[in-house]
């Protein structure tokens, strides 16, 4: 017993230090890439793929015209125009701001576009264009404590919000004396945080700002008063290192658009699509919205379920085998996909597998989110099997049958009849879980949510109809599930 | 009996772990022989039935099926020695996922490779024998233990073996089923058919037996007739364990 615990510890080890080498291998094989044909490539392609956050008007957004919904916002004008220097089309992929950076290091974006900071910090990891619009620093408060807090001196000591990664973020951490600074992964939970006091301001760009003020009329703003390099707070675009020749193109776009300036006129575009998408609040003026997320989240979860269920069965088929390695295998795999949250995997598919093989977002999501539910459905079907009654297999043994034909006839339809209960309930928080794909951009319903909370600057109403979606779809597939089950105690 | 043996068990040993459960075993079975294990629970009885049909493999020793060393059956021999070796368990073990009458087809079909019709035809014949047609279309869940018992036989003789194995058949019975799986048995022994029967039931054994063969502590300590056997027995454990039995 103790030698198998170790050959199996040993396998896991092994697994994990190939993994490890696996990763610290790519990058540096990545740099030793040298020749920069960053703009050839994108001309050989003929589009250019930008990666964006879209919830952060004015800077970029989503709004739904006729049933339609498309990206806008001053950013997306101005990578229209930058294409169209190009002789290009664009390409828009939008994803979770955490990950736009990421997207561009690993290829799956030729540019980052989202209101981004080119910091010190930053240049370590990517290349910058030109500052294309330096919107400066702000802060929103709520109306009522607009004699409390006149600049930024009153708010030290106070709890300052940012979004996490943004450079408002580190500038509230370093140049508010004392506060206490709150980070969150999106302007419109920190606004909400605001509004219910749990933070006293918000750090902000001003058109941000400006927007938010204008749509809410609880809300009010202050200038920062930091005193800034200007090389760090305007916005850039960023690029994958060694982009040169694509950054220099890009770079006489933007002169050319600051020479004509243009990004006013891109402003007051987004404002107007701003009223458009705020004049009707209502959650069924974004119903399409929400059915193209639950059309996604149905999918991500059905093909899961499936993929999950199949892969699940051969991992515990595979722990039963006589073969050690295969034991071996199903094993580790259990430990590993078990030891690992969920939203790694996920980005870890999106963004790990893709400097090998390009697989696009919801395919990612779909294969990250069946291989986590395989090893769980492995140890559901294991506990399945053991349940079975040892004289079913020795008298389908005296019988005769191959193993194989007594698991298939005998032990599978047994346990299944058994653990029908606990693989219901995977089914139920699978449909829940693969809510994460959202990060990698995956258009599923707490995708759709977010960006109708930036749409409509309403922070709880969306967060409630998502929450009563979700209840009734696993609800329904609550439902489901007890008939089939019922239909299995009736058949003995 | 004048045939050369079916099986032949020599020297036989079996181990779980430390603990020695048969410590050495030998005995014939001929053709047609009806065969009861006796002995006080512990004795190793049933290991020793489960070494027949290699449910257990032994750790020294040999069982010959016709002359064939069992421990060196590939796969497929082994396959073909459980079609011709029945078994019957103490707790049934009917397939509670499949009706009675798939019970009895599942073998035939997937061994065998009968059609799915001559499947049916012989299950329903056999049914027809242990006195159950009526019951082809329910699940076991719904059979009493008696009928449950009378179905694994069914199962067993749909794979037409020429021995069968009995665990203790009864004693998971209320008494009052015992009796018709003992009627079915006793069929089974006036058509010829070879057992092995581990039980406790002596009236079934001094009826039905060619030979009891008393076993305590991993060894076979006594073979003899049935009658010579209880009304006379030689080993002091016998002595002691069949004038307790008979004695209540």
């Amino acid at each position: 017993m103790k030698v198998k615990g170790r050959n199996i510890l040993l396998t896991i080890m092994t697994l994990c230090l190939s993994l490890l080498f696996l990763f610290t291998i790519q990058p540096t094989h990545h740099t030793a890439y040298a020749a920069d044909d960053s703009l050839q490539k994108i001309k050989d392609r003929g589009t250019i793929i930008m990666a964006t956050s879209p919830d952060y008007p004015p800077y970029e957004f989503q709004v739904s015209k006729n049933g339609k919904s498309r990206i806008v916002g001053m950013d997306v004008d101005i990578m229209k125009q930058v294409a169209k220097d190009l002789g290009v089309k664009l390409e828009i992929k939008s994803m979770s701001y955490d990950s736009v950076l990421v997207a561009v290091e690993t290829g799956k974006a030729d540019v980052a576009m989202s209101g981004i900071n080119p910091t010190a910090k930053r240049r370590q990891s990517v290349d910058f264009s030109e500052i294309y619009y330096n919107g400066g620093q702000s802060f929103l408060i709520n109306k009522t404590d607009i004699g409390k807090y006149k600049n930024k001196a009153a708010l030290a000591h106070k709890k300052i919000g940012a979004q996490t990664g943004t450079l408002q973020y580190n500038l509230a951490k370093s140049k508010i004396p004392g506060a206490t600074v709150k980070g969150m992964d999106k302007n419109t939970d920190l606004v909400l945080a605001l509004k219910t006091h749990k933070i006293d301001a918000l750090g902000i760009e001003t058109p941000s700002a400006e927007a938010y003020v204008k749509n809410d009329h609880d809300l009010a703003m202050i200038k920062s008063g930091y005193k800034l390099n200007k090389n760090e707070t305007g916005s850039a675009m960023a690029f994958r290192k060694g982009s040169g020749t694509l950054a220099a193109a890009v770079n006489k776009s933007i002169d050319k658009i600051k020479a004509k300036h243009l990004t006013t006129q891109y402003l007051a575009d987004a404002g107007k699509y701003m009223k458009v998408n705020t004049n009707n609040t209502s959650m069924i003026h974004y119903w399409n919205y929400f059915a193209k997320g639950i059309e996604y989240t149905l999918l991500i979860s059905a093909i899961s379920v499936i993929f999950g269920v199949l892969l699940g069965t051969i991992l515990a088929l595979m722990r039963f085998s006589k073969s050690k390695l295969l034991k071996a295998i199903s094993v580790a795999y259990v430990e590993f996909v078990r030891g690992t949250p969920l939203m790694v995997q996920v980005m870890f598919v999106y963004f790990g597998v893709g400097i090998i093989v390009n697989l696009p977002a919801l395919l990612s999501g779909i294969i990250a989110v069946s291989l986590n539910s395989g090893a769980y459905v492995e140890e559901i079907i294991r506990g399945g099997i053991n349940s079975v009654d040892k004289g079913q297999t020795e008298a389908s043994a005296s019988l005769g049958l191959a193993k194989s034909d007594t698991m298939r006839f005998v032990v599978l339809p047994q346990a299944l009849k058994n653990i029908w209960p606990a693989l219901g309930n995977e089914f139920v928080s699978l449909v829940k879980e693969s809510s994460i794909v959202s990060i990698i951009g995956v258009t599923d319903l707490i995708y759709q949510l977010n960006i109708v909370r930036a749409d409509t600057y309403r922070g709880v109403m969306p967060v409630f109809i998502a929450m009563c979606i979700y209840f009734v779809m696993t609800f329904i597939l609550t439902r489901v599930l007890n008939y089939f089950e019922g239909r299995m105690k009736h058949a003995r | 009996m004048q045939d050369k043996p079916l099986v032949e068990v020599k020297k036989l040993q079996k181990n779980y772990g430390d603990t020695q459960v048969l410590k050495e075993i030998d005995g014939t079975v001929m053709p047609g022989q009806v065969i009861c294990v006796i002995g006080p629970s512990g004795s190793g009885k049933s290991t020793f039935l489960r070494c027949l049909n290699m449910l257990e493999k032994p750790t020294a020793g040999q069982v010959l099926f016709e002359g064939k060393d069992t421990s060196k059956f590939s796969d497929e021999e082994l396959t073909v020695l459980r079609e011709r070796m029945g078994m019957v368990f103490q707790s049934f073990n009917l397939f509670p996922n499949l009706t009675v009458l798939d019970n009895l087809k599942l073998a035939p079909i997937r061994v065998k490779k009968m059609s799915d019709k001559d499947a049916e035809e012989e299950a329903r014949s056999l049914l027809k024998r242990v006195g159950l047609e009526e019951k082809a279309n329910v699940y076991p869940s719904s059979l009493s233990g008696g009928q449950a018992q009378r179905v694994a036989i069914a199962r067993a003789l749909a794979m037409d073996p020429e021995m069968l194995l009995f665990d203790e058949p009864t004693s998971a019975l209320d008494p009052e089923m015992v009796g018709e799986v003992l009627a079915v048995m006793k069929e089974l022994a006036e058509d010829g058919m070879t057992m092995v029967v581990v039980t406790h039931e002596m009236g079934f054994a001094r009826e039905v037996a060619n030979e009891v063969w008393f076993m305590a502590d991993g060894y076979i300590l006594e073979k003899n007739e049935p009658n010579e056997l209880f009304n006379h027995p030689q080993n002091p454990r016998a002595q002691d364990f069949i004038s307790k039995i008979i004695g209540n």
